[in-house]
């Protein structure tokens, strides 16, 4: 009997389609606290990537999927628990949320159960190298956007910067790399001021540079709200003209309605809607199912976390085996998604993306282009 | 030297701006014994009045004082709904309570507006700055510096002379014997948090036109360096949050200002181990109040 039970188990395994019936999906982001800015956004984007995906029959036609989520508060311990109950619910891919710190705080869990997980936005190439095989990031590295921008002030003719960050987060020490990258294009760092997360007055930061004895023809930042904002007005009210440079992170609104102030700000994000681009037709189906413009490219950006992992699917051969996924992601070539085409071959789990650069011009965007950065120029992970 | 006193303008504007925010915290403590860290999201709550008031087109000096009465009106709702009820409870029913309130109010705000921040527009002309003596001084340092001394001054007359002003001296000193005398507990208890709420409002609006954006969880940081200056002046003493206000903005900006570079990364735990060394000296605070300890009713 118990021969017949295991034949006909082998016989119904040889006979299923290699396309599974579901994928299950497990997302233990922060819907509440410090990174809901961040992740709110992007699980948007994963919504209508998914909701899109099943639409047309799931993935391939056949693999529909299923999403479980779990709030963690933008809390690392909370991070830890809520995948452990995702994991035992039997997920095939995990996303987790878009720090670093609570991304890292799950790694022990994801390399045991051997699942790929991906965090919504992290940016720090640090990521990947201490989460291992497992981890992946779904976001040009700091490093990369320190280089675009580095490469793109020195094509301006600006020769002398002064960088301000934060050692609270590997995030905001975005400028080191910027520093590194434009010595090494013959530049000059003038100085260097540091601030906490959070901070409200810059004013004391900003008159020390308004009396430097030489202004700094750009100053480099990756502070974002509500630290740039205060920031900026301090420098301009404190009498300092010099070109600000930013990352991703004052991609927001905000960045925009400063008046007089924000005009002229250059940063460096995750794309640009260009007519006929990927990323407007996105935005334009953002609309269509929200009712309001995507005030944000972390949307978008959920939409191509999707689309990672569909490809991963296709590339499987339609398979939900964890670890047959995360092999399939590790070999990525070119996927296609809202912002940019995506490729993890060859790297460590740290995706190669189109890094796009902005201009605050009249409240709106200048597009000043996608460069890509030159790899020898692009500075190893540092560790803090 | 044109550095050191522009640097302590700076600490002047930052300064008062802890001053208010001490001051809120110290009235309603004064009376009741209850530190409210629900303090920031009555900034918060003019914080996105200012927001909506820019996105409804009305200006500026119009949004102010609809800010300032907008958050005048959920400190009284705060009391009546949430610390009414645990107004006989201990300090540390009071406290949890004040956290509770703060984190209800974080999560309505994230679920019901937007978790992610929002711009306020503000009149173009607080971006900009003014020349005095030789020194550059934005308009937003000078609005803070003035609106300070405004509130000082109206306080101080408040309290020495309006009616429900003499009663909330009188209940902090001594609410038993302040009741015994006809003064209605309610109506001191519901003043406080009106004056607290004003004072949240102002500080609000000084914060945001440095900021430009409001968010859910803005509201933390400012409760806590409000905390700290109550603390540093002397827990319950007007004056004393006064004084604290303005030696934690001392503090704070001559350390970013005069601390070698390579010491700067230390800035925060250098400064509020200053804090800490004044507390050694003054364990009561700067100013403490004469009765410390508040008494229920």
């Amino acid at each position: 009997m118990k021969k017949l039970l295991t034949l006909t188990a082998i016989g119904a395994l040889l006979a299923a389609p290699s396309f599974a019936d579901t994928l299950r999906i497990g997302a233990a982001t922060a819907q509440t606290g410090g990174l809901a800015p961040y992740d709110a956004p992007v699980m948007e984007g994963i919504h209508i990537a998914i909701d899109e995906i099943n639409a047309a029959g799931g993935i391939g036609g056949t693999t529909k999927i299923e999403l479980i989520e779990k709030d963690v508060r933008s809390d690392a311990a909370q991070t830890s628990i809520a995948v452990q109950e995702l994991v035992d619910t039997g997920i095939s891919a995990l996303i987790l949320p878009c720090d670093a710190d609570p991304a890292l705080a799950a790694i022990g869990i994801v390399s045991s159960a051997e699942i790929p997980a991906i965090s919504t936005c992290a940016s720090s190439p640090t990521l990947p190298m201490i989460g291992g095989d497992y981890m992946f990031a779904n976001f040009p590295g700091d490093n990369v956007q320190a280089t675009v921008s580095a490469a793109w002030a020195q094509e301006q003719g600006h020769d002398t910067a002064y960088i301000i960050y934060s050692p609270d987060s590997q995030y905001t020490t975005m400028p080191l790399y910027f520093a590194e990258v434009f010595e090494k294009m013959g530049g000059t760092v003038l100085g260097q001021d540091t601030h906490s997360i959070g901070q409200q007055d810059f004013s004391a930061i900003a008159t020390r540079i308004a009396a430097l004895p030489e202004q700094p023809d750009v100053i480099m930042t990756s502070s974002y709200e509500p630290d740039f904002p205060s920031m900026l007005k301090a420098l301009r009210s404190a009498g300092v003209t010099s070109q600000m440079i930013g990352s991703d992170g004052i991609d927001s609104p905000t960045t925009f309605s400063l008046g007089e102030a924000g005009e002229g700000v250059v940063f460096t994000t995750a794309g640009y809607a260009e007519d006929g681009s990927p990323l407007a037709a996105f935005n334009a189906k953002y609309k269509e199912t929200t009712g309001s413009e995507s005030e944000t490219v972390f949307n978008a950006v959920g939409y191509d976390l999707i689309k990672v992992i569909e490809a991963a699917v296709l590339a499987a051969d339609g398979s939900t085996d964890p670890k047959a996924l995360r092999d399939a992601i590790a070999n990525l070539e070119n996927v296609q998604g809202a912002t940019s085409a995506i490729t993890y071959k060859g790297t460590d789990g740290m995706p190669v993306r189109q890094v796009s650069l902005i201009r605050v011009k009249d409240a709106g965007r200048e597009f000043l282009g996608s460069p890509s950065p030159d790899a020898a120029l692009i500075p190893a992970p540092r560790m803090q | 030297m044109d550095i050191f006193l522009q640097q302590t303008v700076n600490a002047l504007a930052l300064g008062g701006t802890y001053a208010l925010l001490a001051l809120g915290l110290a009235v309603v403590f004064s009376i009741m014994g209850l530190i409210n860290f629900a303090h920031g999201e009555l900034m918060t709550i003019a914080g996105y009045v200012l927001m909506y008031c820019g996105i409804a087109g009305v200006s500026f000096v119009v949004a102010v004082p609809l800010a300032l009465m907008a958050s005048v009106l959920a400190a009284v709702l705060m009391e009546r709904i949430a610390f009414r009820p645990v107004r006989n409870g201990s300090g540390a029913t009071m406290l949890v309570t004040s956290f509770a309130v703060a984190m209800i109010l974080q999560v309505l705000f994230q679920n019901l507006i937007s978790t992610r921040s929002q711009p306020v527009l503000l009149p173009a002309m607080l971006s900009d700055s003014v020349h005095i003596a030789g020194m550059v001084i934005g308009v937003n340092k000078l609005a803070a510096i003035i609106a300070t001394v405004v509130m000082l001054v109206f306080l101080d007359w408040f309290m020495k002379h309006q009616k429900t002003g003499i009663a909330m001296r009188a209940a902090a000193e001594d609410f038993a014997v302040a009741r015994l005398m006809g003064i209605r507990a309610n109506t001191v208890i519901a003043g406080a948090f009106a004056l607290s709420g004003l004072l949240a409002g102002v500080a609000a609006v000084l914060w945001v036109s440095q900021r430009a954006s409001v968010d859910p969880l803005m509201g933390f940081m400012p409760v806590l360096k409000a905390f700290i200056a109550a603390i540093l002046g002397g827990l319950g003493s007007l004056r004393g949050a006064v004084a604290g206000g303005f030696l934690l903005g001392f503090i704070e900006i001559y350390l970013s200002a005069f601390l070698p570079p390579e010491m700067q990364e230390f800035r925060e735990p250098i400064g509020l181990g200053i804090v800490v060394l004044v507390l050694l000296f003054r364990p009561n605070g700067l100013i403490p109040s004469a009765t410390l300890k508040a008494e229920k009713v």
